[in-house]
């Protein structure tokens, strides 16, 4: 065992581990906060790959902004033990089991798996250089198709997130601006 | 690609529409424009002539089948604007906003039609979803609205994570994105495991059973427009990229998933028509309509003959008609329950001709589209050597009809005081086109299927 | 038998890096206070600290003793844990950024090149965004865990503004990128001495990026979370004795190490100015000059922003939003579409 695997195995278990609290945690704060440490484990695994900036991005894009924005949402909406619904034990059971059978399958599957496909610190297409080559010359039109995408997106943002004008509001807010401007004057 | 880049670039048009024109009618006229663009640029390619030249490395190709069905498409999506794009109006104040997204969804449906990669499916299928979340959420101080478009994002999401995941393994297995693997001897487990959950996730996107169970609530609870949208177009694209995923990344290794699509298709047929049955409203009735339908439409998948392609296309093109039809009526219709149709035959009886023929269409009763759709499905399955599921499909094909036939019924038989409002006369003349148009493929299947060859 | 793979001297010299940038960190941020405690006494005439040893001069001294030697005080309805946590991820945060800034040339000693640079990753202007945006962290579980609603109303105002000014920050360090092409601090610093300064080049994106880390030190003009007549203390009102301290403290290391990320960014790092200074050679002295080179570019810039805070109000909150979102987005947007378009003219 080289450092390498050493990392690794502590990385995994530190995943695993962080990734069944967020499951497990009746706080949903703590959840969010034990995801994000599940995305550190992560990005750890993509620096032992030696893909450093997709390590980086991992975490600057989930760890930093979009888990901020789940920590926010979730502390104005003040979740705790008290307000959480209970659902009833047996439905527990139930997606305990189903989601244990799929566990079990995916293990029993992948158990027989031919070929160890990793490898470990060498290879260099997640450093910056040859990820912007890839995505720039062999891929360049599913990243331009995502564009759509992320349009779609941002229209969708304003559609659902913008607020509904309401005409006597408005005109009474033209209002109130009208009388600061004379004021101002 | 025209109709790809005409598409996002009309959906860019129409949101910056938004501050540039502030008349709707305008704004509505704009959209009709660039939508018949998009089709005679789609024309266009089909008679192979296409106006840009991207070499899109393989990922995607334009054959004839994605291309017709990118036309049956964008045609349905016209019939669509046609009848119901007033009632767009209705939903909010982001009239212009709600035509982009459309116009997305339809850049989403050519590249989940068209991809040679997995990586475009995956987009494809994201490109149709994240616009339909927001659709089916659009009628914001609706709790239904809001309670259907969470249920949808959260399930979808859930779904394309395993998509995901299950691209990934394919990815470990084979090394590629592109599809139309050659496998060895023994197939690798990886890719089996891949396969299957592809499988579940595109069963999900279609609303296959046993993954149907997000598909009433959504389909009741959007704006009854956009749900005319998505369980029409949008789920027969949804089949087109299942199809063509099975067709060509997994052709080789059919013997391992054909007996589960069989199972999938059968317990979607069951469920779908056996519920269908004892709903009381029509929009919730026309949901677990399109979950049977999606039955017949998986049957297609099980058998992947040339006749199941042809078929699907057909089926596409008879179930979007269709159920857009319906769907224009019943936006207008002041209480969607079957009571509320009592009596409709008397007040208007030209209506009332034009919703017989399109729920005999989709009951599969001869002389319409609906009847030779069904019967390439079956036709396909039988020479797929499955006699028995054949036989199940047509006996609940047969069970359909009665619900369908209870429309019939209550507008016809029952007297009652049916209110409808808004219909103007070019509002009917459409329809009256429409159902010409499925009798007319009912007919003359070979105008369409025809367009697969020459 | 690990260990004895390790190269010794790489880690020590490492280790004494570390441990010297970290002090000097915060040493500088406790003087930070001092200087602060003086400036403002400047701009408002009067003294200032002075009683404290010659000019006050010991007054971060007793501040910290006395910090130090207060009671603390767990709420009892708060989140133990992360309570305590908090203030901790406030102050690793805000000492993680120095690990790849390039504090000075790369020195000779015996016969070792020794650079004056804890770590020279490929992306080390990404991990300082990264590092950054993990910041909020720290303000947002002290908010939350201290089941106070001013705290949380705080927490959660930080929250959002920095996610708001971060991207108007990436999309200004963009343009940079751009021109240097690479993401090695130590690469954009060299490309700046070849150059000439960023600064020259990208004066609207320095601008951006200025307003943006006021922002992100949650300085005032931005010190919304801890906006005391709105919301009490802010997000740190539960906090007592030197939690509140680390709070403090790291406000102040943040604001040096912004105050150094932009020197090293946009003022060419330890590079002085019309001097050429590479014909020395790799002298220990010419590390040292280019460290003392970079100190006084970091204090400029700490001076401003103390001058900022003492002469500018408060914004409101939705003239925050308004100016993150709808000026500053728009104009670092525009700032980059012009420089690639450049770019793009003078390499045809």
């Amino acid at each position: 065992m080289g450092i390498t695997q050493i990392l690794f195995w502590i990385l995994a278990i530190t995943a695993i581990f962080s990734a069944l609290m967020v499951v497990i945690s009746k706080n949903p704060v703590y959840s969010v906060l034990w995801l994000i440490v599940t995305f550190f484990t992560i990005s750890g695994h993509y620096i032992l790959l030696n893909a450093q900036f997709l390590a980086v991005v991992n975490i600057i894009v989930y760890a930093g902004a979009i888990m901020v924005l789940f920590l926010f949402v979730i502390m104005l909406m003040n979740l705790n033990k008290e307000t959480e619904p209970q659902k009833s034990k047996w439905l527990k059971l139930a997606g305990a089991v189903a989601g244990g059978c799929l566990l079990l399958v995916l293990v029993a599957g992948l158990r027989h798996t031919e070929k160890q496909m990793t490898e470990m610190v060498t290879g260099d297409i997640g450093l910056i250089q040859n990820l912007g080559k890839v995505l720039f010359k062999d891929y360049v039109v599913p990243f331009e198709i995502s564009s759509i995408l992320f349009l779609s997106a941002m229209v969708g943002a304003v559609v659902l997130g913008k607020k509904e004008p309401r005409i006597p509001v408005e005109t009474e807010m033209r209002k109130v601006e009208e009388t600061q401007q004379a004021i101002n004057i | 690609m025209n109709a790809l880049i005409f598409s996002a670039v009309s959906g860019v048009i129409m949101m910056f529409s938004s501050f540039l024109l502030n008349n709707k009618n305008s704004v509505r006229v704009l959209a009709h424009v660039l939508l018949l663009a998009t089709i005679i640029a789609n024309i266009f390619e089909l008679r192979g002539i296409s106006f840009f030249h991207i070499d899109t490395r393989g990922m995607l190709e334009f054959d004839r089948f994605a291309l017709l069905f990118t036309l049956v498409a964008n045609v349905c999506t016209f019939a669509f604007f046609l009848l119901s794009s007033r009632d767009l109006e209705k939903i909010g104040n982001h009239y212009s906003d709600y035509f982009s997204l459309l116009f997305f969804i339809l850049a989403g449906i050519v590249v989940s039609s068209s991809f040679k990669s997995l990586l475009m499916l995956f987009l494809g299928i994201e490109i149709l979803s994240i616009p339909l979340y927001i659709l089916t959420g659009s009628d914001k101080r609706n709790l239904k609205s809001n309670e259907a478009s969470l249920k949808y994002f959260l399930m979808g999401s859930f779904s394309t994570g395993l998509m995901l995941m299950g691209i990934a393994l394919i990815y470990g297995a084979t090394g590629t994105f592109q599809t139309g693997i050659t496998v060895a001897e023994k197939v690798p487990v990886l890719l089996i495991t891949g396969m299957m959950l592809l499988l579940f996730s595109m069963s999900f996107k279609v609303s296959a059973a046993p993954f149907h169970f997000w598909t009433p609530d959504v389909y009741d609870g959007a704006p009854t427009v956009v749900t005319s949208f998505m369980a029409t177009v949008v789920k027969a694209a949804g089949f087109i990229a299942f199809m063509r995923l099975f067709a060509e990344e997994f052709g080789s290794i059919r013997p391992e998933w054909k007996l589960l699509v069989g199972i999938v298709a059968a317990v979607t047929l069951f469920i779908g028509n056996i519920t269908a049955v004892f709903q009381q409203s029509v929009k919730r009735m026309l949901a677990y309509s399109s979950i049977s339908q999606a039955g017949f439409m998986m049957l297609a998948i099980y058998s992947l003959s040339n006749d199941a392609k042809e078929g699907l296309i057909l089926y596409a093109a008879a179930y979007s008609l269709a159920t857009i039809g319906i769907f224009a009526v019943l936006v207008r219709m002041k209480d969607y329950t079957f009571e509320g149709f009592n009596g409709f035959a008397k007040q208007q009886p030209f209506l009332a001709g034009i919703l017989v023929v399109f729920l005999l269409s989709l009951a599969g009763i001869p002389l319409t589209a609906g009847f030779l759709s069904k019967f390439y499905m079956l036709k396909a399955t039988i020479d797929g050597g499955s006699l028995a599921l054949a036989i199940f499909a047509v006996l609940m094909a047969a069970v359909s009809v009665y619900y369908y036939f209870r429309l019939i019924q209550s507008m016809y038989f029952k007297t009652g005081n049916a209110t409808i409002s808004g219909t103007t006369t070019g509002f009917k003349y459409t329809l009256a086109a429409l159902a010409g148009i499925t009798i007319l493929l009912g007919i003359f299947p070979n105008l369409l299927t025809n367009w697969l060859y020459f | 038998m690990y260990l004895l793979q390790i190269d010794w001297w790489i880690f020590f010299e490492k280790l004494i890096l570390v441990a010297v940038i970290v002090t000097t960190a915060l040493v500088v941020a406790m003087y930070s206070t001092y200087a602060e405690r003086k400036i403002a006494a400047f701009l408002q005439d009067r003294r200032g600290p002075n009683r404290a040893g010659p000019f006050g001069l010991l007054q971060p001294m007793a501040d910290g003793l006395k910090l130090f030697m207060k009671e603390e005080i767990i709420p009892m309805t708060s989140s133990k844990f992360l309570f305590v946590l908090g203030p901790m991820l406030a102050m690793i945060t805000a000492c993680m950024t120095s690990a790849v800034i390039p504090w000075g040339s790369t020195i000779d000693i015996k016969g070792h090149q020794v650079p004056l640079q804890i770590s020279d990753i490929n992306i080390g202007i990404l991990y300082i965004f990264g590092v950054v945006s993990l910041g909020v962290y720290g303000i947002m579980i002290g908010g939350w865990a201290s089941n106070n609603k001013f705290s949380l109303l705080a927490a959660v105002r930080g929250a959002s503004q920095m996610i708001s000014y971060e991207l108007a920050m990436g999309l200004s360090l963009l343009a940079v990128l751009m021109l240097v092409g690479d993401l090695r601090m130590s690469s954009i610093v060299n490309h700046q001495i070849a150059n000439g300064w960023n600064v020259l080049y990208q004066p609207l994106g320095f601008l951006i990026f200025f307003i943006c880390a006021l922002a992100e030190c949650n300085r005032t003009p931005f010190d919304l979370p801890e906006a005391e007549n709105e919301l009490n203390f802010g997000y740190h009102q539960e906090y007592s004795s030197m939690k509140l301290g680390f709070y403090l403290f790291a406000e102040y290391i943040n604001m040096f190490i912004s105050a150094v990320v932009m020197s090293t960014l946009f003022f060419g790092g330890y590079d002085i100015p019309f001097v050429n200074e590479a014909a020395w050679g790799n002298h220990w002295w010419v590390g040292l000059i280019g460290f003392v080179v970079l100190m006084t570019k970091a204090a400029l810039f700490i001076f401003l922003f103390m001058w900022i805070r003492w002469t500018i109000p408060r914004f409101r909150y939705d003239q925050l939003m308004n100016l993150g979102w709808k000026k500053l987005l728009p104009l670092a947007l525009v700032n980059m579409l012009i420089t690639a378009v450049v770019i793009l003219l003078l390499h045809k």
